[in-house]
């Protein structure tokens, strides 16, 4: 039995009536960039928030490198909190509304959880905020106030900082979807270097020749459940299920029409 | 009876003084007051406990419910019963504290409201909770957001304190009330009395004029 970097064994999460999740499972191995598709509503967002823990799910587990995630117990202890925030620590997240920091610049914005969480100093973490947000195409812009950043410019930053905190996975739900057209690309480029680098990524996404170019899976997700997996070129060309059919031609008429 | 300058030119001096406690203890009281709602702003939010906040929205409508003057007294009055015998500045001070704290509970609802869930959701991926959390990513905001009806609020405290005179605490009011008892001239007094009032409120709603586009300036 090999060991898997990251596990997701039987995930259930509802919200009263709604079954957001229902028994999935997943095994990652690191360095593999898998894409998340499926209509809206199907659980993604809820998926890749389960694995960070920020939606615990109410069964199920997750396993990073052999070690658990999270705990079902709704009050966490203390202990059990600070085990979790290394292991959040670990796993960056991109959200579709980037949710960079307003009330800071661009440079505190990747300074700050540096400082709070791996306890670097501040000279420290200024020196590697302004690496990575060099890597990124922002080192004219450190100075600057999210709100005056373009889209584009803001998910680079949220990229950024949680790349300071050297993550060995990240969770990307719709890293383009807020985007103007002209603004994808960008924030694209961004993560073909992160996989280009060998990073351990879920990404849910719409952009399905990205999906197909640079993921070494494809997860279709329907109702909650994984409904079919695998390499990009089998799920995109060779759809099994009457589902992932209707929805990949859905996508296609959608995206002829734009 | 004629308008007596004078009468204002020899008040003055005790006039400021008072007014040098009136600011005291607004400042103070405010200050508590403040540190007082945020306490409750962030247990509210993180205890998720039914009856905390019942408990909460009690004191609120208590506070919003009664006349400031007679909670006023009802401190004064009471927390000798339970062996705190405080003197009437500090009594003032407790008064004034529990008044605001209602009000400005209120205000940073409304603050905290305006500050999107992604921010509490990004810190907590980043693994920052807790009071890091709160202190670093939610409070900065959820304060910038409340700096108009804050500053609003402090004026009204400001002005509230002129009440502590009914417990003699010797603020701006209550000097007032000694010289022109004295006097026997209280239109020239609280004339100068209503204009020391009116310009350390004025000043205090410039600043958050300054103090906002001091912050805007800085974003934009
Ligand atoms: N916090 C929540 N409260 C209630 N329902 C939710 C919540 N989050 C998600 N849901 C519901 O769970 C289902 C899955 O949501 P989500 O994972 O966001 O889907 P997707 O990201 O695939 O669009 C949806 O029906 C959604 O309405
Ligand atoms: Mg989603």
């Amino acid at each position: 039995m090999t060991l898997n970097f990251l596990e997701l064994k039987g995930l259930h999460k509802k919200f009263g009536d709604i079954t957001a999740l229902n028994n999935v499972s997943l095994n990652v191995s690191k360095g593999e960039v898998i894409f998340i598709i499926g209509p809206s509503g199907c659980g993604k967002s809820t998926l890749l928030r389960a694995v960070n823990w920020l939606t615990p799910p109410d069964k199920g587990e997750v396993w990073l490198e052999g070690d658990i995630v999270g705990s079902l117990s709704s009050k966490l202890t203390i202990e059990e909190s600070k085990l979790l925030n290394s292991f959040r620590a670990k796993m960056g997240m991109v959200f579709q509304q980037f949710n960079v920091w307003p009330h800071l610049n661009a440079l505190e914005n990747v300074v700050r959880a540096q400082m709070v969480v791996a306890k670097r100093n501040k000279a420290e973490s200024e020196v590697k905020a302004l690496k990575i947000l060099d890597e990124v195409g922002l080192s004219d812009k450190i100075n600057e106030w999210p709100d005056n950043l373009s889209g584009g410019q803001k998910q680079r930053l949220a990229i950024a900082r949680s790349l300071a905190m050297d993550p060995i996975l990240m969770l990307l739900d719709e890293p383009t979807s807020a985007l103007d057209p002209e603004l994808v690309g960008e924030v694209l480029s961004v993560l073909r270097r992160l996989v280009n680098n060998g990073m351990t990524m879920l990404i849910v996404t719409h952009e399905l020749g990205f999906a197909s170019k640079f993921g070494d899976r494809i997860v279709f997700m329907d109702g909650g459940e994984i409904i079919e997996e695998g390499i990009p070129e089998k799920i995109l060309k060779t759809p099994k299920t009457q589902r992932l059919k209707m929805f990949l031609e859905k996508l296609n008429i959608t995206s002829f029409k734009q | 009876m004629k308008f007596d300058i004078s009468y204002i030119i020899d008040a003055l001096p005790r006039l400021f003084e008072g007014a040098l406690i009136t600011l005291q203890v607004a400042i103070l009281g405010f200050c508590l007051s403040l540190i007082l709602a945020t306490t409750i702003t962030i247990a509210r939010t993180s205890l998720n406990s039914k009856i905390f906040n019942t408990i909460i929205a009690f004191y609120i409508s208590f506070i919003r419910g009664t006349p400031l003057l007679v909670q006023i007294f009802l401190i004064y009055y009471v927390l000798p019963v339970f062996g705190l015998n405080l003197g009437p500045f500090s009594s003032g001070i407790i008064a004034i504290t529990l008044n605001s704290a209602a009000f400005v509970t209120e205000i940073l609802r409304g603050g905290l409201a305006s500050v999107p869930n992604g921010q509490f959701e990004a810190a907590k991926s980043l693994g920052v909770s807790g009071v890091a959390l709160w202190r670093k990513i939610i409070l900065p905001q959820t304060f910038i957001a409340s700096i108009p009806p804050l500053v609003n609020e402090f004026t009204m405290v400001l002005k509230a304190t002129a009440l502590l005179s009914v417990i003699t605490v010797v603020e701006l009011m209550r000097v007032s009330q000694q010289i022109y008892s004295a006097n026997y001239h209280p239109v020239e007094v609280l004339s100068a009395t209503f204009v020391i009032y009116f310009l350390m409120c004025f000043v205090v709603s410039r600043s958050s004029a300054i103090l906002e586009n001091k912050l805007k300036v800085k974003r934009a």
